[in-house]
């Protein structure tokens, strides 16, 4: 039996740590290299990039706690920023198309649900046509050109500042701080738990397990197509392309943050951490002057290191 | 492919050739040893009894010996047939012609009975071209050795738990294996299934193939070995020739203490009708045009312990499942709770009407593996201990506490993990659950399962105490002398209807047999 650990110490052996322990020597490194990775303005880029991402992440740890999978959150960001942008371009007060945005997130996250509990498909195959459909429903809308001009007030979301921190910035971190909250203390993240870890247990103790299947689908789709909204504001523009290739760089996030893809384990916080230290890797990369085109095969093996060190402390720990 | 099914395969042998010896086996896990010192010998031809509380040693001991442990991961020597093994490796155990039969079946259920039992060793015509024909033969005669009759053909998936068990048999015994490690292999058998599983491992005795048989079931331990060893806190503590068994003192020595009352059973005050059931019909799950339990009808009253009764597959669980809205019903059933006429189409609402189910298989439905204990037991009453959609957590964890200390549920702490606690402690997580809620129904499948003695004996307290306080609780046990003991009435379920139904003063085993095997009438 592992010997009780202080409380003092129990931080030591909590699940983020695993990462946040590598993420420092990172960023300590990379600074080494190249101390102007600490330059405000470097460090403002890093967690700017992050907040967007980390917007999706959160929403795509209820889904993996879950047990479920959400594939569609790159196209149906670009996707809901068109849409929304659109409505602000054609007129419409700013709050009417950041609504007509999220809601219609809310739409494609509900029949993505939907599909998944009433058929039974797997979430995989149902996000994955969700992901198709997106990118072609962009495709059609918007004939691949960006939605612009977009007024200046809208635009003044994802390009000002308070007090030199980023709007944006800001409201990743109510978001996650909302999120982390719902999930450690309210029934319903206690619920998400439960269903993503057994869902015939679930069922069985009264979960009403439909409901948390169907919604963590939901707030992927809000998230995803906030998020789009947010991008449009900051370029400017709604792009056709934006969040192209998100849906694995999100997954990929939570996981390294030590979210279980089998479901029932995971937090908000693991899945900041994953995000931080994916923009840190790239940021890094280029700040070290390594070419980009070693980026991606560095993220992979990170993935598949991060994951099998995750794996071995939990087959220890059992 | 070796031919091994040839009944006139007898082999002389040596009596007293000591098969295998295990010599001296030491294991810790994080410095706590479990294994003290053990010393286990097996002769050919003989079947050992290895019988003890769970947290004994048995698996740990069984688990070095099939490799699962690897040689390196404990002290001690194992010697087959005089020789010295080291094992770094299930597959190496097998070459060295030990076999194991677990408890859980691990069959792939989408592959058919044949590729199952042959799996790893299909037969071939030339090299890497499977012989069908030949496949579904051998198969065909290994299936008739256990007694199972079935189409070789078929997938695994169609099968009855019982029926799996079997074909893992036949599985293990077409390796042709010098030595047979079952554990708990009848936990999911019907008594006549039993039967023939003990005739069959007489039979193997008889052709020197030796036994060693790990089962809570004693009863059938005392029927079929020729010795038996009993294990307690990683030590053998004692050994018994055939003969000079005395199931009593084997009680003892497995507990550690002298257990009185093996059934303690209370006198509970019967009162109102608390359930009634009427025109309950439940679709066969595997044959959605059969039924398996059909036009049901009983009640259950405060206080009143009810025993169904009947062979594996004839529609026990099924039953309790479908009156709490876990499986769909057919028709037009009448769900009375406390008089009161009440739908129930999903679990949720059995709940709310004040009913439980804690189901034959913890691992699969009764708890939640990624959550901590006391997460576990405030599952089913999480809108109890909210408020606003916040849960309270420190009434949660005053209530958790409460429960699990009613219950003595040894934990180091309330957030251990579930899967960490032994089988016994596990049921009693879920029992918990339901305990919390203030359940006026409780309906217990296999409620002592693989769990071990003591933790059982505590269990059936607990189904006194619950009858006291004047829940009503439908029990269901394979094990017919558990059954008798601790329930008030009984009724016997075959073919999707009640056969027989009678009060505890006229119940017997041979009168419940009759009835689950469709003598009685």
């Amino acid at each position: 039996m592992p010997e009780k650990t202080s409380p003092r110490w129990a931080w030591l052996r909590a699940q983020e740590t695993g990462l946040a322990i590598p993420l420092v020597l990172l960023i300590i490194i990379i600074g080494l290299v190249n101390p102007l990775f600490f330059d405000p303005q470097n460090i403002i880029d890093v967690l700017r990039n992050t907040s967007f991402m980390f917007i999706v992440a959160a929403a795509m740890t209820f889904v993996l706690i879950a047990a479920g999978l959400d594939l569609s959150v790159g196209s149906v960001l670009a996707f809901g920023g068109i849409v929304g942008s659109m409505v602000i371009a054609a007129g419409a007060p700013i709050i009417l198309g950041m609504i007509v945005g999220v809601l219609t997130g809310a739409a494609i996250g509900f029949i993505n649900g939907f599909v998944v509990v009433k058929f039974g498909i797997p979430p995989l195959i149902v996000t994955l046509g969700m992901m198709y459909a997106g990118q072609g429903a962009v495709l059609v809308v918007t004939r691949g050109t960006p939605v612009y001009p977009l007024p200046a007030a809208f635009n003044a979301i994802g390009q000002g500042n308070f007090a030199g921190i980023p709007y944006v910035i800001l409201i990743a971190a109510v978001i996650g701080i909302v999120a982390h909250i719902v999930l450690t203390r309210t029934t319903y993240g206690r619920m998400v738990f439960a269903t993503g870890g057994n869902a015939e247990t679930s069922r069985l103790s009264g979960i009403n397990v439909n409901f948390v299947n169907l919604s963590v689908y939901i707030l992927t789709g809000i998230a995803s197509t906030f998020v789009g909204m947010l991008m449009a504001s900051r370029l400017a523009s709604a792009q056709p392309g934006a969040g192209a290739g998100w849906e694995l760089q999100v997954i990929a996030a939570v996981i390294i943050g030590g979210t279980s893809m089998f479901g029932g384990s995971g937090s908000i916080l693991g899945s900041l951490l994953g995000v931080l230290f994916m923009n840190v890797v790239s940021t890094g990369m280029i700040m070290m002057r390594i070419s980009a085109y070693w980026q991606n095969l560095v993220v992979g093996v990170i993935i598949v290191v991060a994951v099998g060190i995750d794996q071995y402390r939990r087959r220890k720990m059992a | 492919m070796r031919r091994i099914l040839e009944t006139g395969m007898v082999r002389p042998v040596a009596s007293g050739e000591k098969i295998l010896v295990m010599q001296n086996i030491k294991k810790e896990f994080f410095g706590v040893p479990v294994l003290k010192d053990v010393t286990l010998k097996l002769a050919a031809g003989e079947i050992l009894g290895l019988v003890g509380e769970n947290g004994a040693g048995k698996s740990t001991l069984m688990k070095i010996l099939s490799g699962a442990y690897g040689c390196d991961s404990y002290e001690g020597e194992i010697m087959v047939n005089g020789v010295a093994q080291r094992f770094h490796s299930k597959t190496d155990s097998e070459h060295a012609g030990i076999e194991m039969i677990y408890q859980e079946i691990s069959l792939h259920l989408d592959l058919t009975v044949a590729e199952n039992i042959y799996l790893g060793c299909l037969p071939q015509k030339r090299r890497g071209w499977v012989d069908w024909k030949r496949l579904y033969a051998e198969a065909d005669r290994a299936l008739a050795l256990v007694g199972l009759n079935l189409n070789s053909r078929s997938r695994v998936r169609s099968l009855s738990t019982s029926q799996q068990q079997l074909l893992s048999i036949a599985k293990a015994l077409v390796r042709n294996p010098k030595i047979l490690v079952l554990d708990e292999p009848t936990s999911a058998l019907t008594e006549s299934e039993t039967r023939t599983l003990l005739g069959l491992l007489r039979g193997l005795r008889d052709r020197g193939i030796a036994s060693i048989y790990i089962s809570h079931k004693l009863d059938e331990v005392f029927a079929i070995v020729d010795r038996m060893t009993v294990m307690r806190d990683g030590n053998i503590v004692a050994n018994y020739e055939q003969g000079k068994i005395d199931p009593e003192k084997v009680v003892e020595d497995m507990v550690g203490r002298k257990i009185e009352n093996m059934y303690p059973k209370g006198q509970a005050q019967k009162g109102a009708e608390v359930l009634r059931v009427r025109n309950l019909t439940v679709p066969h799950p595997l044959a959605p045009q059969k039924n398996i339990v059909e036009n049901v009808g009983f009640s259950l009253h405060q206080g009143e312990v009810l025993g169904l009764a009947g062979l594996v597959g004839a529609g026990r669980s099924e039953l309790v499942n479908a009156i709490f809205g876990a499986i769909p019903t057919r028709g037009r059933a009448e769900i009375y709770v406390e008089g009161k006429l009440t739908k129930i189409s999903r679990p949720l609402d059995a709940i709310q009407a004040g009913l439980g189910l804690v189901t034959e298989d913890r691992r699969k439905s009764g708890f939640v593996g990624t959550l901590k204990v006391d997460k576990n037991i405030s599952l089913a009453s999480l809108k109890r201990l909210s408020a606003h959609g916040f849960v309270k957590r420190r009434q949660e964890r005053a209530d958790v506490k409460k429960y699990a200390d009613k219950l003595r549920i040894k934990l180091r702490g309330l957030e251990d993990s579930v899967l960490a606690l032994s089988g016994g402690n596990q049921q009693k997580v879920v029992l918990a659950k339901w305990l919390m809620r203030d359940v006026k129904v409780l309906f217990l499948d296999e409620p002592t399962r693989g769990i071990d003695v003591g933790a059982k004996v505590e269990i059936y307290s607990l189904i006194n105490d619950l009858a006291q306080k004047g829940v009503g609780i439908v029990m269901i046990s394979s094990e017919l002398p558990e059954l008798i003991s601790v329930c008030d009435r009984f009724l016997v379920l075959a073919k999707g209807h009640i056969q027989d139904e009678f009060d505890r003063g006229q119940a017997s085993q041979e009168r419940i047999m009759k009835a689950a095997t469709g003598l009685a009438r």
